[in-house]
């Protein structure tokens, strides 16, 4: 497409164009490695996707947007060939894009509310996100922001997850020092302990890593706030400003059944952390071990759950899945789920694990599941799964209970004056993202008990937005924390009524 | 020959396993060898070491090292007929006698540099000469540099590859606060300038050594720079993204490269470089490191501990801390090599740095509430891990005694430094070689008789912390234990270190390390440390492999 203006076709030519489907590598062939799945769009598809947009007067695609990218703003210029101006677009409001294309659960979010999408496929937002970012990164168009001059002023960020990386960015630029203390010998949080590389490869979040390193942002690893220094040390003695907390949620929830401590059964996140961050998958050139059997039983069906499924393929294994609920209710994204399936995973829907069952050296040997049945839908339109008193036993050697996370304990347990809910989850003020200790903010899965790297930008923006307020004597206002252990954040509202009808949990795990 | 020695060759043409292992033990046991003997011996013992090669059994192969020990044990007076044998035989069998012909020191180290010259024209002999260059650890070795490099520039590519190798080799394995700066440039240049070679043996050996500066930490930026930019540019990551044709070459340097990752960024005050100032060899395949990691040493109390990786692509391994020096900045830990990780960190020098260390971890040592006395209980690394505990109660007033065990004398360990912090201190060893004769439990049935104890900590094997357990049990007397799950993250951020007490699962890295001994499941933990053994054989197999190489 050369022509600078939108060519002229009608709203109904426009939905009438088929969507692009993202070419994917065949499941046959991928799951003998970690590359990443999705090809991307090439220009062409780029380009035809793009007209699927109907440029809306009033778009619902940016108000469901947890970050407020101007979706019709960027679509636009891909349609018109300039996808380096489309970039630019994106990165007014979200600096990650090339994760956010590829992880974020647009089918929740914009796409839910697409208008596009009420009868047809709505319009390929994340597709057109990951082309742009990729268009970016292949031909090195990173473009330096504007970056305002030093305020003196100081921000530690703890956690260099997505909350902690997009807090750094919107406080480096806005001219104050920052500093990044992160607990791993490597940035990133989830996106390089957890989400797998043939989703999101490794190279893309060292970039974003790099590009905060030339802005200024400093970061300084194998540090656990808490306990290398207390955030009274940070506010006092090291001369921070402010403290940002965005530490995830990283305390993995086991099912306490029999056998749940035997060898062989992990937490996803040990499972994960084992494999990509300290590469076990290289194994024995990297020393990292992991006890990985040729059988490999999963237990839930959140986005976590597929993503051990699928690594677990990679590594060799026959998975199955066994989830208590039924495949409509599994929590994971559409298209993940859709993903693994395709990947020749053995599914146990309405399977609940009663007991692993050990061999003499207490290594698992077989997992046995009660049948569940769903009930009636209750009042909020949940069905629930109940107990039939009819087990199975099915063999395995390995097991990895994907129950979602607590947060982690360690900032709160180390300072009384951060208030936390009953779950542990750090409690702020809802419109600044302040905690209940003076000069602290917090984001992300901290604040959330776990949601999406999306959700954890948005507060980070929100929470750096305040700091940068506060830094500046203008937050004068008492911060408003919820006293009620009880009370806790909403994770994301599914966007859309489509969504909310399905009862889709928007959990993403 | 003398008698003991025919009757031992005899012996050695039994040609069985038995009888090498009977040889051996024979021969440690010999005392005043005459220089004649020890040549005769070591002509039988090298004889052991090529049929070693010729075997694939396990035992063979312990063998041959003990053989090898042996050897070295000689002293100076072999040293002639060493060094004709490696450079007369093939390389593999050159790599045994090289090992033990640099164990008897600088002796050798002269004899080599002044008979060196009469082999620059016999490829093979250089080839094996230079291999055995590569085994040193000892800074007289630098000495020997002068002829890597001219080797470097040897007609034969095979034995250029060689000399790049040991350039690599010799800095890997030497202290680095004892190496020469200029000696580390004319290197570099050397390994630099070989990077462009046409054979790619000799460009990935370069590389290799390249890649081990790198990792050592002695190069400067600019040079560190000059690296990275070469192994871009041969793993395809620069600009033109033409890659070294040779899949050797680019795996060498991919290798590497993961070493440039997250450099610390300098500027921002929190700097740590993990250096290692002291390393003290307390027994055997033990040792006592002082490690520099300020932040760490400002914060950590009694009962706490760390996790380290010494190089980026290890496990993260837990330590306990024996003690620490907040002014100094330094943290005291002890180090038995168990498996892979252990054993790559007992062989790191003083001045190498550790790639990670992160921590204080877990919760401190509890200490009882009523004065009285106490036990602190340790074994192996643990004989350290309690003294900080034993430091902690004796402020508080209370009367501390100390236990340790061990096998024999040989493995009693850190007894001074715990005299130091103990009231009284009772050693014992299984075999009576030195204290009393006997189990800890023994020992610390003794005091139970003669006094009322308020509280216990044992810190050491599972065995040993549960024996303690069982002891104290019928008493109700305070047990606390140190357990040593396996762990990756030591932040609770995994599970893999849960441990069950008292019916209920525990995270060892954040709740404990310490727990009431008396709720602890010990046989749980048992099988959950043997979780990963098989793996652990595949990883320690590929240490010897390169050790061996
Ligand atoms: C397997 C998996 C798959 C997922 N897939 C998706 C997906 O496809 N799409 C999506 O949108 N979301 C996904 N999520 C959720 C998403 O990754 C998280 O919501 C998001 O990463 C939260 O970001 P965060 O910055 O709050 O925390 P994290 O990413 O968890 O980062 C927290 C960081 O803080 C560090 N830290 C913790 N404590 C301390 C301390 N005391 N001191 C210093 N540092 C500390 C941690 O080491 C970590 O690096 C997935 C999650 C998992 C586990
Ligand atoms: C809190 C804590 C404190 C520790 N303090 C020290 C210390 O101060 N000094 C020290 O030398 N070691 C200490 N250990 C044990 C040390 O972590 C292990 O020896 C180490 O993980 C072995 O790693 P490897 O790769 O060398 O051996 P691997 O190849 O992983 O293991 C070899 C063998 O060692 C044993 N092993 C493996 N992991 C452990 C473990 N976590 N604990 C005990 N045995 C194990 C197993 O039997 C295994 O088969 C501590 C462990 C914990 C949990
Ligand atoms: S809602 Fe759909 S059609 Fe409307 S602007 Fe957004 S992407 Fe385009
Ligand atoms: S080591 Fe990961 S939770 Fe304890």
């Amino acid at each position: 497409m050369t022509t600078e203006e939108r060519p002229k076709l009608s709203n109904k030519d426009r939905i009438l164009m088929p969507h692009q489907e993202m070419p994917l590598r065949p499941a046959e062939s991928r799951v003998l490695n970690f590359e990443e799945v999705p090809i991307g769009y090439s220009a062409e598809q780029a380009e035809k996707e793009a007209m699927r947009c109907l440029q809306c007067k009033k778009p619902h695609c940016i108000e469901a947007c947890p970050v407020g990218i101007n979706i019709p703003g960027f679509i636009k210029l891909i349609e018109q060939g300039k996808p380096e101006e489309a970039i630019k677009v994106i990165r007014q409001t979200n600096f990650l894009p090339a994760a956010c294309g590829r992880v974020c659960p647009q089918d929740k979010q914009c796409q839910a509310v697409c208008v596009v999408g009420r009868k047809h496929h709505p319009v390929g937002i994340g597709n057109l996100e990951r082309y742009a970012a990729d268009y970016e990164r292949l031909h090195r168009k990173m473009e330096m922001p504007e970056v305002l001059p030093p305020t003196g002023k100081k921000v530690a960020i703890i956690g260099s997850g997505p909350a902690g990386l997009t807090a750094a960015y919107e406080l480096v630029t806005k001219g104050h020092e920052v500093i990044v203390f992160e607990a791993f010998h490597r940035a990133g949080g989830v996106m390089v302990y957890g989400i797998p590389r043939f989703r999101l490869p490794i190279q893309i979040v060292d970039e974003d890593i790099k590009f905060l390193e030339k802005l200024g942002v400093k970061f300084v690893y194998n540090m656990i706030i808490g306990k290398v220094m207390s955030l009274d040390d940070l506010l006092e003695k090291e001369g921070f400003d402010a403290v940002f907390v965005g530490t995830g949620a990283g305390l993995p929830r086991m099912l306490d059944i029999p056998g749940s401590n035997a060898n062989g059964v992990y937490s996803a996140n040990e499972y994960l952390t084992r494999i990509y961050l300290m590469e076990a998958k290289k194994f024995p050139t990297y020393t990292t071990p992991l006890y990985s059997g040729k059988k490999l039983a999963v237990i839930g069906a959140g986005n976590t759950a597929m993503d051990v499924m699928r690594t677990g393929k990679r590594l060799g294994a026959d998975v199955t899945c066994y989830y208590r609920r039924s495949r409509e209710e599994a929590p994971a994204r559409s298209e993940e789920l859709k993903h693994a399936e395709q990947e020749f995973i053995n599914w146990r829907w309405l399977s609940n694990p009663v007991e692993f069952i050990v061999d003499e050296n207490n290594f698992v040997k077989q997992i046995r599941c009660e049948k569940m049945e769903l009930s009636e839908p209750d009042e909020t339109g949940r069905r629930k799964p109940v107990s039939t008193g009819q087990y199975f036993v099915e063999d395995c050697d390995t097991v990895v209970m994907s129950l979602g996370c607590s947060v982690n304990p360690i900032i709160p347990s180390t300072d009384k004056m951060v208030r936390t809910n009953k779950w542990g989850v750090i409690m702020v003020d809802d419109a600044t993202c302040q905690t209940s200790k003076k000069g602290v903010f917090a984001g992300g899965d901290a604040i959330t008990g776990g949601s999406t790297v999306i959700l954890a930008m948005g507060q980070a923006k929100k929470a750096a937005a305040a700091i940068d307020q506060y830094l500046k004597g203008q937050l004068t206002e008492e911060a408003k924390v919820p006293t009620d252990p009880n009370y806790s954040v909403q994770s994301w509202k599914p966007a859309s009524r489509k969504a909310e009808k399905e009862g889709q949990s928007v959990d993403a795990r | 020959m003398t008698t003991r020695v025919e009757e031992i060759s005899k012996k050695l043409q039994e040609d069985s396993e038995e009888a090498i292992g009977e040889v051996l033990d024979r021969i440690r046991l010999m005392e005043d060898l005459s220089a004649e003997e020890k040549l005769d011996l070591s002509k039988g013992l090298t004889s052991i070491l090529y049929h070693h090669l010729h075997s694939n059994s396990s035992r063979m192969l312990k063998l041959a090292i003990r053989a090898e020990k042996r050897i070295a044990k000689f002293g100076p007076d072999v040293i002639p007929f060493l060094f004709e044998e490696i450079t007369d035989v093939d390389g593999e069998s050159a790599a045994y006698l090289g090992k033990a012909f640099c164990k008897i020191g600088k002796p050798g180290i002269d004899y080599l540099l002044q008979e060196w010259s009469r082999f620059s024209d016999n490829d093979p002999a250089l080839i094996n000469l230079l291999q055995t260059v590569s085994y040193y650890t000892v800074p007289e070795i630098q000495g020997a540099v002068p002829l890597l490099v001219a080797a470097s520039g040897h007609a034969n590519f095979q034995v250029q590859a060689m000399a790049l190798h040991a350039m690599g080799r010799i800095l890997e394995r030497s202290n680095t606060n004892l190496i020469d700066r200029r000696l580390v440039t004319n290197l570099f240049d050397v390994c630099f300038h070989a990077l462009a070679h046409a054979k790619p043996l000799v460009r990935k050996n370069a590389a290799c050594s390249l890649g081990k500066m790198l990792r050592k930490g002695i190069l400067l930026p600019d040079e560190e720079k000059r690296v990275r930019d070469a192994f871009m540019s041969i793993t395809g990551r620069d600009e033109k993204h033409n890659w070294d044709r040779a899949f050797i070459v680019r795996k060498e340097a991919e290798l590497y490269l993961s070493h440039f990752h997250p450099v610390a960024h300098d500027g921002h005050g929190y700097r740590q470089t993990f250096r290692i100032h002291t390393k003290k060899l307390l027994c055997p395949n033990t040792y006592h490191f002082i490690v520099e990691a300020p932040f760490i040493a400002r914060k950590i109390q009694a009962g706490q501990f760390v996790i380290v990786r010494p190089h980026d692509t290890s496990e993260r391994i837990p330590l306990s801390i024996c003690g620490w020096d907040r002014e100094k900045g330094t943290l005291h830990l002890i180090v038995s090599a168990v498996g892979k990780t252990s054993t790559e960190i007992i062989r790191m020098m003083e001045g190498d740095a550790f790639r990670d260390i992160v921590g204080p971890l877990g919760e401190r040592s509890r200490l009882p509430e009523k004065k009285g006395t106490c036990v602190v209980i340790g074994g192996g690394y643990g004989t350290g891990a309690i003294i900080p505990t034993a430091l902690d109660m004796k402020e508080r007033g209370h009367k501390v005694y100390g236990i340790v065990g061990a096998r024999t004398e040989e493995f009693l360990i850190m007894t001074d430094e715990l005299k130091a912090a103990c009231d009284e201190v009772i050693l014992t060893t299984n075999d009576g070689s030195k204290g009393t004769k006997g189990l800890v439990t023994d020992a610390l049935e003794a005091i139970m008789l003669k006094e009322d104890i308020v509280h216990v900590l044992a810190v050491g094997p599972v065995p040993m912390m549960k024996a303690v357990s069982e002891m104290t049990r019928p008493f109700k007397i305070e047990t606390y234990v140190s357990l040593n799950a396996i762990m990756v993250d030591g932040t609770g951020m995994c599970g893999a270190c849960r441990v069950s007490v008292g019916n209920e699962t525990k995270f060892a890295c954040f709740h404990g390390p310490d727990f009431d001994g008396h709720q602890v499941d010990f046989e749980n933990l048992m099988k959950r440390q043997k979780m990963f053994v098989k793996e652990e054989q595949a990883a320690m197999a590929t240490l010897t492999r390169l050790h061996n190489n």
